[in-house]
């Protein structure tokens, strides 16, 4: 029985992973400064869906893979930690008993926590370890932006899911 | 979708150990941000961006600085300003505009910063993934780990197909006139889209589940594993040079 839960554990991370990658690098929606993905539409969805540990593992690990395929590799270590705390606490906000609704305030604590999660991880980060204070503050409203947005239709997308195919419940571990 | 950042090629990097190499790549990120000389630091950006260019050739090398232009053009515009230390350069009125700390800052940032790319990207771009994930096993990853990591690389191809289809199909049931819509419009359209991706993403998870109990996952007896790198020769003289590079690079580039 221990063999089969382990199976499926490994078989939800794994799918994920690929669904966050799959996110980050095909939907690129352009804006004045750069360009806007979804990777924190997948990390919202997993984050409600399937708990802290599946959100944090799935985030971290799609978004450093995303780097390195598209050739940004300087940036996954700085993705694996931003993206996989921010899996991590959203989901750790949102969870509750399967049959209860999360309330609003804990979906705007979420949204919050998610935003500043972001922004200010890639902003500490990349003064930190790739550039200065001013040209990492140059990213931060594009970073809101993103989360924002992403948090929104993650939500939404959560909800959706959960409608279009009720077994989803069963795979959260 | 092309999940490959392996470009082919025969050169002396693509002989060494790919540990060796992962080691190596560390060392030298370490190394960017030790007490060295600016002189020292671009000297060896420059030899590391001509040993890229000579392993995968200009085209690949090209890529790579113009994927980070972008970043060093706001890198260089930024940072002078913002540093107020040091003999002023250009001055209007009482108002100090740069400073020569501010350049020399600039300076060092951005070539750090394309060092550090350039050997992030000669990694991947001199090592196929398998290998890439075979060394991190050797680095004592877990076998859970690389599992996910290796079923992961399987799905994306699939998933990405998916999506494509799933977009063009219900880009085909839009009106003509809608066709140029608002932000707002768009990322709101996209709801739809992704929804069935994740249903038919989440729809494998139980086959593949049950193909890796099939398959004797957990069991004491596994009955699949992963390869050894094995066929490398000559490791030891390779974990030594990419230690020894490091320390001749330091010895020579150091603050004295």
């Amino acid at each position: 029985m221990q063999e089969n839960k382990n199976a499926l554990k490994v078989a939800v991370v794994a799918v994920l992973t690929a669904v966050v990658v799959v996110f980050t690098l095909v939907v690129r929606i352009p804006t004045a400064k750069g360009y806007l993905n979804l990777c924190d539409v997948a990390i919202v969805f997993i984050a409600f869906t399937f708990g802290p540990w599946s959100a944090f593992i799935a985030a971290a690990l799609g978004t450093a893979l995303a780097d390195l395929i598209s050739g940004y590799a300087q940036w996954a270590p700085i993705s694996f930690v931003v993206h996989g705390l921010e899996g991590f606490l959203v989901a750790l906000i949102v969870k509750q008993r399967a049959d209860v609704l999360v309330s609003w305030p804990r979906k705007i604590c979420a949204g919050l926590v998610c935003v500043a999660t972001v922004s200010l991880g890639y902003f500490a980060l990349s003064v930190l370890f790739i550039s200065t204070v001013s040209v990492a503050a140059a990213e931060i409203p594009g970073n809101i932006i993103q989360s924002g947005v992403g948090f929104v239709l993650g939500m939404a997308v959560s909800v959706a899911v959960k409608r279009a195919y009720p077994p989803v419940r069963s795979l959260a571990w | 979708m092309t999940t490959n950042t392996f470009v082919a090629g025969s050169g002396w990097l693509y002989r060494f150990d790919p540990r060796a190499k992962l080691l190596l790549m560390v060392l030298l990120c370490i190394w960017f941000f030790l007490p060295v000389t600016l002189l020292g630091l671009i000297l060896v950006v420059l030899l590391i961006i001509l040993v890229g260019t000579l392993n995968t050739g200009r085209k690949a090398s090209f890529k790579t600085f113009m994927s980070i232009l972008p970043m060093l053009c706001i890198m260089v515009l930024f940072t002078p300003f913002n540093v107020r230390d040091g003999k002023a350069i250009l001055q209007v009125g009482s108002f100090v505009v740069i400073t020569e700390e501010g350049l020399l800052q600039a300076t060092r940032l951005a070539w750090r910063f394309i060092g550090i790319t350039y050997v992030c990207t000669l990694l991947f771009a001199t090592t196929v993934m398998n290998e890439v994930i075979l060394s991190l096993r050797w680095y004592r990853l877990p076998y859970k780990g690389a599992l996910v990591i290796t079923l992961a690389f399987t799905y994306i191809p699939f998933i990405a197909e998916s999506f494509s289809q799933i977009s063009d199909s219900h880009r085909l049931r839009e009106f003509d006139e809608k066709q140029r819509k608002k932000l707002f419009d768009r990322v709101k359209d996209l709801l739809p889209t992704l929804t069935s991706v994740l249903v038919a993403a989440l729809r494998s998870i139980p086959n593949l589940a049950m193909s890796l109990e099939l398959r004797g996952f957990g069991l004491e007896g596994k009955r699949t594993n992963y390869h050894t790198l094995s066929a490398y020769r000559h490791s030891f003289t390779h974990f030594f040079l990419s230690c020894m590079i490091i320390v001749v690079l330091y010895y020579i580039a150091r603050v004295r």
